[in-house]
């Protein structure tokens, strides 16, 4: 035998034979207290990550000519949940016959939140944006997803100098920092790039957030005024404001990004520290519209719809009028992940973010994907209680 | 259907066997998930140009397609093993601890192992070729109890097996005592203590013994996508067999009948599921404590309950880097950094915020070298709290802390490996307790379910696993099951579980 432990001959085995009814003793020995499930790391799970919450549009405020801040209150009173100065709120709802969400930026601070207050900048250009600003009354409650994305600055990740450069409502994650550094939930540097056609375009005041380590230069290109830059965000704009230790975000236009990017190379400035918030994915060029038959399984219940190839999977979902889970609309987040069970589809390179084991499956996100036949999918039941 | 034989909820390793064993027996079955994607923690997300494995550093078990291991063989018989595409891992670990000064890798393999353990100590060969026949003993002992289904002839284990039952009580600590091997070696055998958690005190011995024998002999793999690959083949495996798996769903409630036996489910907005069976792929905390009325809950399932351990609490830092491992200087896949093979002390240590990040660490590349694009690597460190100390954090500070424990580990392991790697951090993710317990539901955000203790360790629950069980038409199995915690041991524990429910099934209808 080659494992002994006790000197007594047997008593090793003898103690392994008693391990069971030691166990037994101990199980009786334990009282029947209620069972603890639920502790400070599950309360606080709950607390940043409540899924959906309910709204209520509580004021409507012109933000220069293109914008509006919609001010939301937690239906019920409380809190909303505290979130990365930066990250966007899903807002769903019936509008006509359509079920509609959209990602929206957050201009308040995440300390604003817990108080139960949360603005978020609404452009003005499409149907669901006409809805809120135009047609929703004060008191009309939405679905609210809870505060999402990557876009923030992380301590360990980013330099401790963010030089911002934003164009149209894409300011609105930086109001969110600067207010966030103003209050002192982030400690970090910020110079904000704003380009803007005219003074009546800006959907900020500039001279709010001066001071305490963050500051702003607006560029205006269709109007010279004292006090702004003239022309556009330009590699000697750049390089005056970029220091040793710094990342730059981008919010704005896909055309901005291209356009920034390359002033950036021009003074060699490392595409690494580079972050762009990604833009929706939107309605796509074809050759020859056609319109696919779209079978949709949620649970087992199953829908037949129209699906235009020039539209995302979405966008058919949700004129359709089902509740589909959606969150970001850029193919990046992966709320929506849905299975592909027939059929032919397109996804630009661009706007893929799956993992390698979905295309290997068939899996897609529905938020940046077109049919390219009639197509059958399974897709994911919107949990709306919370 | 509002009605199926079976209804899985829960579709982590556990939940995704015992569904596939149910429906590969021809029964109908019904998996419902609360999140929206399979696989509980054997999943992976994408940041960037980065694609982050989410919980996996190595599966063991899986062998080669000539040498199949015993969880590709359980793969093979449900109908997934050709789904799943597997890298072999080379090296089983590099082992950096501070105190003693070790620094060293060791190969996979029984020889290979026990030829470097040579340059530990001069007879460490002779230590590990007999430690492992030791191993061999204690996994034919195993494969006979399985084999008997718990009822073995006495005589054939006293005759064939005297070794194992000789040190069936004891403890790692214990074990290695009477085994009397010297410190380097045991040291080096103890490298593993992470992957399951206990210390050496409670930890039992032929549960570590078994472990280790596996890694060290039949080595290890990752499949290539991920562990998104396994969760995936499993679905795709169960739509083949006509079974259904519900994302977003949420059960709240398991239902009972006059008596006391299974009869269906209740999700969140309000549908009820017949069915006469559950398998709960989740925590008997939360499977007694929340989704059953109290009244329906006997008291020694209650006992049972607060008698175990609820054990380590995850913390992960993912980082996609911007240079290759290679010019980094990472140069291997599996790095176990300790402040101390000491792991009583060890253990200790971890039971606070202050935590030095002890760590198990990946770089993924070193397996895999595409996993991310050229000129970049993929880096993730683990570590355990042994105390349920994130409950304490508020919200206001939560991200603050997540942070600053993450900047200690990644300083630890460069400390430790002589790289610098926080300069070139183009994307990171923190998973913490909280994480772990927003995505899974666990108590107190713990990875590993109940924790091996003394009493409570792998032989006893397996011998004691009927007895465990306390209401009709409802097993437990995955992570917090008989075989504890782990990939191949909570996907077992859940086909297990499942091949009892097909039994329960067939007592019914008899």
């Amino acid at each position: 035998m080659a494992f002994k432990k006790s000197d007594i001959p047997g008593e090793d085995i003898r103690l392994a034979m008693e391990m069971t009814a030691k166990r037994r003793q101990l199980i009786d020995e334990t009282p029947a207290t209620p069972l603890v499930y639920e502790y400070g790391v599950n309360r606080l799970a709950k607390a940043l990550h409540p899924g959906f919450v309910k709204a209520v549009i509580a004021g409507k405020a012109p933000a220069g000519s293109d914008c509006v801040k919609i001010a939301l209150e937690p239906a019920g009173g409380g809190g909303f949940p505290y979130f990365r100065a930066g990250q966007f709120v899903t807002l769903s709802c019936k509008a006509g016959d359509s079920f509609l969400s959209r990602p929206y930026s957050i201009i308040s601070s995440p300390k604003d939140a817990l108080e139960g207050k949360l603005e978020i900048m609404v452009q003005r250009k499409g149907i669901f944006s006409t809805f809120i600003i135009e047609e929703a009354p004060l008191g009309t409650v939405l679905w609210m997803g809870e505060p999402s994305g990557d876009f923030h600055h992380d301590s360990i990740r980013d330099r401790g100098h963010v030089v911002a450069i934003a164009g149209g409502s894409g300011v609105t994650p930086f109001l969110s920092m600067m207010k966030a550094i103003r209050d002192g939930s982030e400690d970090f540097k910020l110079t904000l790039i704003y380009g803007a056609r005219t003074r009546a375009h800006i959907p900020f005041d500039p001279e709010e957030f001066k001071g305490d380590g963050v500051d702003t230069v607006v560029v205006l290109s269709e109007e010279e005024a004292e006090g702004y830059r003239h022309g556009f965000i330009t590699a000697d704009l750049l390089e005056e404001c970029i220091d040793e230790d710094t990342s730059v975000f981008m919010c704005g236009p896909d055309a901005m990004y291209r356009f920034v990017r390359g002033e950036l190379e021009k003074i060699g400035f490392d595409q690494t520290l580079i972050r762009s918030e990604r833009n929706s994915v939107g309605d796509r060029a074809v050759d020859e519209l056609k319109v696919f038959k779209l079978i949709v399984h949620i649970r087992d219940a199953v829908y037949e719809l129209d699906a235009p190839n020039n539209e995302t999977l979405i966008t058919a979902l949700e004129r359709a009028g089902i509740p589909a889970v959606v969150r970001c609309r850029n193919g990046s987040c992966g709320f929506c992940h849905s299975r592909v069970v027939n059929g032919e589809y397109f996804i630009a390179a661009e706007n893929d973010f799956r993992r390698s084991a979905d295309k290997k499956f068939g899996y897609i996100h529905p938020c940046s994907t077109y049919a390219e036949s009639d197509l059958e999918i399974d897709i994911p039941i919107m949990d709306l209680e919370g | 259907m509002d009605k199926y034989d079976v209804i899985v909820i829960g579709s982590g390793n556990g939940g995704l066997g015992a569904a596939c064993k149910i429906l590969n027996a021809g029964k109908s079955c019904l998996v419902c998930e609360k999140h929206n994607i399979p696989g509980g923690f054997a999943t992976s997300f994408v940041r960037g140009r980065f694609e982050f494995e989410a919980s996996l550093h190595e599966f063991n078990g899986i062998g080669t397609d000539e040498e199949p291991g015993s969880t590709r063989k359980v793969f093979e018989e449900l109908g997934i093993a050709d789904k799943i595409e597997w890298i072999q891992l080379k090296d089983a670990y590099h082992l950096i601890s501070e105190k003693e000064g070790y620094d060293y890798v060791m190969p996979f393999g029984a020889e290979a192992f026990a030829k470097e353990s040579a340059k530990l100590h001069p007879d460490g060969e002779k230590y590990i070729k007999d430690f492992l026949a030791l191993c061999k003993q204690i996994r034919e002992a195993m494969g006979y109890l399985s084999e008997t289904k718990g009822r073995p002839d006495p005589k054939v284990m006293m005759e064939k097996y005297p070794d194992y039952l000789a040190c069936g009580s004891y403890s790692v600590k214990e074990g290695f005592e009477a085994l009397g091997y010297p410190k380097e070696i045991v040291d080096n055998l103890n490298a593993y203590w992470c992957y399951l958690g206990a210390d050496e005190n409670n930890m039992t011995f032929l549960h570590y013994a078994n472990m280790i024998n596996s890694y060290i002999t039949g080595g290890a793999a990752i499949p290539t996508h991920r562990s998104h690959e396994i969760s995936l083949a499993c679905e795709e495996r169960i739509h083949e067999l006509g079974g259904d798996i519900w994302f977003n769903t949420e059960v709240v409630k398991i239902l009972t009948d006059a008596d006391g036996h299974v009869s269906g489910v209740r999700l969140k907005d309000g549908r009820e599921i017949e069915s006469r069976h559950v398998i709960a792929d989740c925590s008997p905390h939360v499977v007694y404590g929340k989704l059953m009325d109290s009244e329906a809950v006997p008291e020694r399932a209650v006992k049972l309950t607060n008698f175990r351990k609820l054990a380590g609490k995850g913390f992960t830092v993912f980082l996609g880097l911007s240079k290759s491992a290679e010019e980094l200087g990472i140069t291997d896949h599996n790095y176990f950094i300790y402040d101390s093979s000491d792991n009583v002390k060890q253990y200790e240590s971890m039971k606070s915020l202050n935590n030095t990040g002890a760590q198990a660490t990946v770089c993924l590349n070193n397996a895999y070298p595409e996993c991310s694009p050229e000129g970049t690597c993929i880096v993730y460190m683990t570590t355990l709290f042994t105390d349920d100390v994130w409950s304490s954090v508020s919200k206001e500070d939560y991200f603050k802390t997540k942070n600053k424990m993450a900047a200690r580990m990644i300083e630890r392991f460069e400390k430790a490996t002589g790289t610098t790697i926080h300069d070139c951090i183009e994307e990171i993710a923190i998973a913490t307790p909280e994480t772990y317990a927003r995505y899974c539901g666990h108590p107190q955000g713990t990875i590993y379910g109940y924790e091996s203790q003394y009493y409570d360790g792998l032989m006893n629950r397996i011998q004691m696993v009927e007895e465990d069980r306390f209401v009709p038409g409802l097993r437990i199995g995955g992570g917090y099951g008989e075989r504890l915690l782990g990939y191949p041991s909570s996907f077992k524990s859940g086909v297990n579980e499942a091949g009892r429910t097909l039994r329960d099934m067939e007592k019914e209808g008899r």
